[in-house]
């Protein structure tokens, strides 16, 4: 049997490796199972020690099982922060994502199906996405809940650049045909590799998505 | 140029600083606190962020009503607005989404007592109680419901408190608004000294609070 926390310790280090990511990796269903399972058994144990002793246990007449109480304890509860961080990790990342417009579950499902990653992702249990499906319903929700928190600032786009605006105009390249587009000063129709000296704030949400790169 | 704006430029109130100067200059004050203080800072409750919104959204009226011009001055001008409208903008974003992180961050400290909520803009806290509520369940799902129940809390605080909380210890630059004494704790004794007016210190945040608090100094 392996040591007390020892998986608990590899979520740990999962989510320690996930923040220098720039994808998501796949949800690590097993792992977090593995770790839910030793906290059940931990508490079964807990129980059946204490069992004998009808809830009269004296701490100081038996030692032995007042240190072995006290492991279990202490390793359920650590088990408990590992799980947590993990989660935590992960849907901050999710969130990160959400904040930056991109779609995630668009993008998950992406990342898994497409070449060598979709093997190890379909090897892993045959998931077609790297999220969790609790995952999945976090990121709509959060999705939601951003929206309508950013609905309250109707001028403002919260999402929008987090740079100091410099110029009103910039020079941006087409990377991808992103159709016509409405500025205030006509409509400019964006083919691939044209060149504009547009305003900023009219193709801010392109330059985030991809369709256009800033230039000089 | 009639008699009445000669009359106003010697008229003293009319040198005071304008309105929109003055929210502007608010605004850039709490953001660039907003965005050095390790903590959450209170919401102003003055409602500048009403004047700020609506001032915003003048100016959009005006930029939309000059873009038909196409008289070669007024479109200077609209640069001018427009601008000016895109740094508000960005000003305002900034600062909310500094607020945001810092809420996000530690969301269920600043749940947790009545004065904490209070720095919180109403908007902000049905944004945080969601988002906890939201998290909560995810970790319910996600395995937290298999648990032994009496496990199944996130503010345990047997041994290590679980409500992470900010670091007011860590270090911050203010400067001095008025000739005031600065007391500072350091690692190896504390220090005191006479400041004077426009200097600026580095402290621990706990030690400089009272001080910006109180308007005798501002963070930088």
């Amino acid at each position: 049997m392996p040591m007390y926390g020892d998986q608990g310790n590899k979520l740990v280090q999962h989510a320690k490796r996930m923040q220098n990511l720039a994808h998501l990796p796949p949800y690590q269903t097993e792992l977090v199972r593995a770790v839910t399972r030793e906290v059940r058994d931990l508490d079964k144990d807990v129980a059946s020690l204490l069992e004998p002793f009808q809830g009269s246990f004296d701490p100081s007449a038996d030692q032995s099982t007042a240190c072995t109480l006290l492991v279990n304890h202490l390793s359920m509860r650590r088990n408990k922060r590992c799980l947590l961080a993990y989660h935590r990790t992960r849907t901050d990342k999710l969130e990160e994502l959400v904040w930056n417009g991109s779609d995630v579950l668009d993008l998950a499902g992406q990342q898994a199906g497409g070449g060598a990653n979709g093997a190890t992702a379909a090897a892993d249990g045959g998931a077609s996405s790297s999220l969790s499906p609790q995952e999945e319903d976090y990121v709509r929700q959060y999705g939601d809940l951003l929206a309508a928190y950013k609905g309250q600032w109707t001028d403002i786009d919260l999402t929008g650049s987090l740079e100091p605006p410099r110029d009103l105009f910039i020079d941006v390249r087409v990377l991808k045909d992103a159709g016509e587009i409405q500025t205030e000063y006509g409509a400019i129709n964006l083919t691939k590799n044209s060149q504009f000296y547009v305003r900023q704030g009219d193709v801010e949400r392109l330059i985030a998505q991809g369709y256009l790169q800033k230039l000089g | 140029m009639d008699i009445d704006d000669i009359l106003r430029e010697v008229d003293p109130t009319f040198h005071a600083v304008p309105q929109e100067k003055r929210n502007l200059q608010e605004l850039t004050r709490a953001w660039i606190a907003e965005r050095s203080a390790p903590e959450l800072l209170p919401w102003p409750a003055d409602g500048l962020f009403e004047r700020v919104n609506d001032s915003i959204k003048r100016q959009i009226e005006k930029v939309e009503e000059m873009t038909g011009d196409m008289d070669p001055k007024t479109n200077f001008a609209l640069i001018v607005i427009q601008t000016e409208l895109e740094r508000f903008k960005y000003l305002v974003r900034s600062y909310v989404r500094a607020r945001i992180s810092k809420i996000d961050r530690h969301t269920l400290h600043y749940l947790s007592t009545d004065a904490l909520r209070a720095r919180l803009s109403e908007m902000e806290l049905a944004y945080a109680t969601r988002h906890q509520a939201l998290l909560h369940n995810h970790y319910l799902s996600s395995f937290l419901s298999s648990f032994p129940s009496a496990l199944q809390n996130l503010n345990d605080s047997a041994g290590i408190n679980m409500v992470e909380t900010p670091d007011l210890e860590s270090a911050v630059f203010i400067r001095l608004l008025k000739d005031t004494l600065v007391e500072g704790r350091g690692v190896d004794s504390d220090g005191a000294m006479d400041g004077r007016e426009s200097d600026i210190v580095i402290l621990r945040w706990a030690d400089a609070k009272t001080l910006v608090e109180n308007g005798s100094a501002e963070l930088v």
